[in-house]
């Protein structure tokens, strides 16, 4: 035996190589899977209600662009309308990369509870979004009513939103969760004051 | 003497074999793992530490991030450097989805660009049109990126992303390829904002949308 052993202890050292390389390939492949954010994380989370939430604006957005006659309106429900369905995307992708569903069972706001910055039951409304009337309203209406309406809703679901981001930044997310949440802040909250110049403009 | 010093129980020789494995097996790991971590720290190194690592860039995001508010603001506005790398501007943003501009155009609205993820082309109105010609190479078409003339600058060619500037003296310098590669898409608060439906006219005033009624 031990002649055999001490014969060919080359083949030891390929297969204790190969051994090696195996342990290597499955930290690589592991080591993101097992880093990556839950299904019950404030990211999942994030990335699912914060697509439901930017689905809405989107839609809001597309009416006011397709239906004011305010340039200033029809420019900053351009922007809105293009830049969210576009962070959709990158939040899906999130979604997929995780190996995790786009949806969930859970209530919309279960993961906003869990970092504490959301008080009482978890609900499925989510912070800001208009109520089917008012999308219904909205869809009906023209001239500075749209205008006004849609000023009115979309400063509402912008502050949902960022009371949304504020959670997610709570819960000390994952680097790439944070520097989205970090620019949706800052462009809602400026896409605020413009919205407000706008509501005050059309009286 | 070797041989029956082997057969002796008591004292085995040293096990060169087993040394030799489990030190090709350490050498090994360790190389696997520490090419691993290189090639990811290498492709996945941060977008501003490589504008940083170019010797024409200035970091104005990290020694002067106050000035880089997003408000947007009607009428002419003035900027703390010039070319404009970012602050309050119009609301109105300039197009700049490949576009080349044969003349200059407003801050105001170029700013807004930068806000949306664009890095803006200048150069001097004499810099020679073979040179201008390279430059517009790495505009014309690509998205995120417009050019034109500025009549202000204290280089030959400037280019300006939300919070940095690389200024070089020729369109051959290597450092505009890589401050494009860097900064494209990825300078600028606002993520996934659109360049097309922009202002596509020339001249520094700023043109404000005139609002029903007024």
């Amino acid at each position: 035996m031990s002649e055999t052993r001490s014969a060919s202890p080359s083949w030891t050292v390929i297969a204790a190589a190969a051994v090696a390389l195996a342990v290597g390939i499955s930290i690589g492949i592991l080591y993101p899977i097992v880093r990556a954010p839950g299904d019950t994380s404030a990211e999942a989370g994030f990335a699912r209600s914060m697509s439901t939430h930017h689905a809405q604006a989107v839609a809001m957005a597309m009416r006011a662009y397709a239906a004011s006659g305010d340039p200033q309106i029809t420019a900053v429900a351009f922007d809105i309308a293009l830049s969210q369905q576009s962070q959709i995307g990158t939040m899906q992708s999130w979604l997929r990369q995780w190996n995790l569903s786009p949806t969930s069972t859970e209530p919309a706001m279960a993961w906003m509870s869990r970092t504490g910055t959301h008080h009482g039951a978890p609900t499925r409304q989510m912070p800001g979004m208009a109520t089917t009337q008012e999308l219904e309203t909205l869809n009906q209406a023209t001239g500075t009513d749209l205008d006004r309406l849609f000023c009115d809703l979309m400063i509402r679901h912008h502050e949902g939103g960022i009371a949304m981001v504020d959670a997610v930044l709570a819960a000390d997310p994952a680097d790439e969760v944070r520097s989205l949440a970090e620019a949706i802040r800052k462009t809602q909250q400026a896409e605020v004051d413009a919205l407000r110049d706008m509501r005050a403009r059309v009286g | 003497m070797m041989a029956k010093n082997k057969r002796v129980p008591t004292k085995p020789p040293r096990q060169w074999g087993v040394i030799g494995l489990w030190t090709t097996v350490g050498l090994a790991t360790v190389l696997i793992i520490g090419y691993a971590a290189f090639a990811s720290w290498r492709g996945a190194r941060p977008w501003n530490d490589r504008l940083t690592g170019l010797a024409g860039v200035t970091d104005y995001a990290s020694t002067n991030p106050a000035w880089l508010t997003s408000a947007h603001k009607s009428g002419p506005l003035t900027y703390e450097v010039t070319p404009s790398v970012g602050g309050s501007h119009n609301s109105s943003w300039q197009n700049c989805a490949g576009d080349v501009y044969d003349a200059p155009i407003a801050a105001e609205h170029a700013t807004h660009s930068l806000e949306h993820g664009a890095v803006w082309v200048t150069y001097r109105p004499d810099l020679p049109a073979d040179q201008v010609a390279r430059l517009a190479e790495h505009v014309r078409g690509v998205d995120f990126m417009f050019m034109s003339p500025h009549d202000n600058l204290d280089a030959a060619i400037s280019l300006q992303a939300w919070g940095y500037r690389l200024t070089v003296d020729d369109a051959a310098d290597e450092q505009i390829r890589d401050f494009i590669g860097a900064a494209r898409m990825k300078a600028g608060p606002e993520q996934g904002a659109p360049c097309p439906g922009g202002i596509t006219a020339t001249g520094t005033t700023p043109r404000d949308l005139n609002p029903q009624g007024s």
